[in-house]
């Protein structure tokens, strides 16, 4: 597979089953659940992109943290 | 594995974040950041007590058995602290603590807004409560804004791009009696490789060394390229995979509190949750006896290398000459706990099966993460940007998208949208988190502070982790906060608690819960 700017061997990759279970089941008791994961709007989520100010990172300066 | 016996589970453990925010207010400076972070935590409008209780600490102090006699600081972050830019307040008045009804701190950080979760045992309180205290900190900011004119923004994240970096430090408590060696030895390899389910993603190489350095156009972690030592008490400069700083906040004979600096400050509740809950278990099998039989040949490396790897095969070479994906190193933590652990409480069991099924993504197709995992969700935002606006990797836009994706604000953040629009698994409701800007979670200490704050919050004289001092004469009367305390004892405590009326009768109460003798006057 060849994304811009990157190589990534998916043929060198040990190939595993993958769990078949559902994130979270009924059941579960007082543990971390997930909600269902619906699918957005692509478009929404490049509008709000577009609206990032581009020379932000550059602007941006803080102090080392302890 | 070595010998081992059984070990208790998440539950049995308590544990913290504490979060640095990064703090951009329209027309100020860096040079101004500690001014205007101390103010952001002075607009804090609820219920609050302090200053915070700082003889109980001391950060010199190294868990090694000694004590270093400066720490290690960053010459050019100190340029921002010339004489001239001094301030008339006090080291404690510029730290502007806040003890929270919650039982969370609230303080400024050096030049940060800083929020400490209260104690919790569940990573569902924990969540919740790192979450709250990205509300209470967006709130603060709100009424800075109103208050001043100017646009203030908060990001969730640990890098500026330019060379300043702030952390997201989690602590887990320890039990004493596990030699220093042990911890150190069965940590290393795990916080070096965990960067593959907890990184939070980063555009390009900070530090212009170390590997892979000119190839990476996109890595793991936030923090790794700050990491150059292995062990070490500093946390400003010269930052050490493991951090030896010896502030267990409860009795020194019995316990230490691991205090680990290297992670990411995490957007995805699922990540937080897992780097926790992960995070724990490994230190269950270190407590059960348990040593891993492998050791890294050169962790800061692995730890860059890892991060850095365009090619997600990730690769670590072991002290013996063999080279093990990090995946399969996480495998053998994996395994070990699962033999080990599983079945101790529904915190582990979800953190082992989250933990399987996430190795197993990575394996097969890291972006089947993308809605869980902070690196994924953010790699994938900008591959899309990049795509529709025919940019390459190297533009200097994708940083500023980078730090959008931390934005706290709900209609800038790019991590914002994705949970807006149901992109990202979530593990609590805003009911939850709203809950917890307010309540403490019910079965530790913090439940105890939260509750001292709330009723007697006005006459304390100092407050902290360990211990209450209330106002009395030249010095204060000082009420032990124990961290044994569990569900029950919170429980009857509370209870107690509820029947007094005054100070006095608060302090005799917390003393003889504690089992300690009634004496007003003892420090």
């Amino acid at each position: 597979m060849i994304l811009k700017g990157f190589e990534i061997r998916g043929q060198e990759r040990i190939q595993r089953p993958t769990p078949q279970e559902p994130f979270t089941r009924p059941g579960d008791g007082d543990g971390p659940k997930a909600p269902n994961v619906k699918r957005p709007d692509p478009s929404d989520l490049l509008k709000r992109m577009r609206r990032v100010d581009p020379d932000q990172a550059r602007r941006y300066r803080q102090r080392s943290g302890e | 594995m070595t010998k081992h016996h059984a070990a208790p589970g998440i539950s049995g453990r308590i544990f913290g974040l504490e979060t640095e925010y990064g703090l951009l207010v329209q027309g100020s400076g860096p040079e101004e950041l500690m001014e205007e972070s101390r103010l952001l935590v002075a607009a804090y409008p609820g219920v609050w007590a302090g200053p915070w209780d700082y003889r109980s600490e001391d950060p010199r102090r190294d868990t090694r058995g000694f004590r270093v006699d400066h720490l290690s600081y960053d010459h050019t972050d100190a340029a921002y602290d010339r004489p001239d830019r001094g301030s008339h307040l006090t080291g404690e008045q510029q730290r502007s603590d806040r003890v929270l009804a919650n039982g969370a701190r609230l303080y400024n950080d050096h030049g940060h807004p800083e929020y400490s979760t209260p104690e919790c045992r569940s990573l569902r309180d924990l969540v919740a409560h790192d979450r709250a205290g990205e509300r209470i900190i967006l709130e603060c900011a709100r009424l800075r804004e109103r208050e001043i004119g100017r646009a203030v923004s908060l990001f969730k994240n640990n890098t500026d791009f330019h060379g300043a970096s702030y952390g997201c430090h989690e602590n887990y408590l320890c039990r004493r009696d596990v030699p220093f060696e042990k911890l150190l030895n069965g940590l290393l390899p795990f916080l070096v490789t965990r960067i593959l389910f907890a990184g939070a993603g980063k555009t390009g190489v900070e530090t212009g060394g170390g590997p892979l350095a000119k190839e990476c156009l996109f890595q793991l972690s936030q923090r790794a390229d700050f990491f150059t030592e292995i062990a070490s008490v500093d946390t400003l400069a010269k930052r050490p995979i493991f951090n030896t700083r010896d502030e267990p906040h409860a009795d020194p004979r019995l316990w230490r509190r691991l205090h680990v600096i290297c992670g990411d400050a995490n957007l995805s509740e699922f990540a937080t949750a897992l780097k926790v809950g992960t995070t724990s278990l490994v230190l269950d099998l270190i407590e059960s006896g348990w040593e891993p039989l492998f050791r890294l040949r050169d962790p800061v490396k692995a730890l860059q290398s890892v991060s850095r790897d365009p090619s997600f095969r990730w690769l670590v070479e072991l002290d013996d000459g063999r080279t093990l994906r990090a995946t399969d190193l996480q495998r053998i933590y994996l395994r070990d706990a699962q033999a080990l652990l599983a079945g101790g409480d529904v915190d582990t069991d979800w953190t082992l099966r989250e933990w399987e099924r996430v190795l197993a993504d990575l394996d097969r197709d890291p972006f089947a993460a993308e809605d869980r995992l902070d690196w994924v969700a953010k790699r994938k935002l900008l591959e899309t940007y990049i795509e529709a606006e025919g940019l390459w990797w190297e533009d200097p836009a994708l940083r500023s998208l980078d730090l959008a994706y931390h934005d706290l604000d709900a209609d800038q953040g790019l991590y914002a949208a994705l949970e807006e629009a149901g992109q990202i698994v979530r593990l609590v409701d805003e009911e939850r988190i709203t809950c917890s800007t307010q309540r403490p979670p019910s079965d530790t200490r913090a439940a105890v502070r939260g509750e001292l704050v709330r009723r007697f919050g006005p006459e304390a004289a100092r407050i902290g982790w360990s211990r209450v001092g209330f106002k009395g004469g030249d010095r204060p009367h000082w009420a032990p906060l124990p961290v044994e305390l569990g569900s029950e004892g919170v429980s009857a405590l509370l209870s107690r608690l509820g029947a007094v009326k005054t100070v006095p009768e608060a302090l005799r109460c917390l003393r003889e819960e504690s089992g300690e003798v009634d004496d007003p006057q003892r420090i």
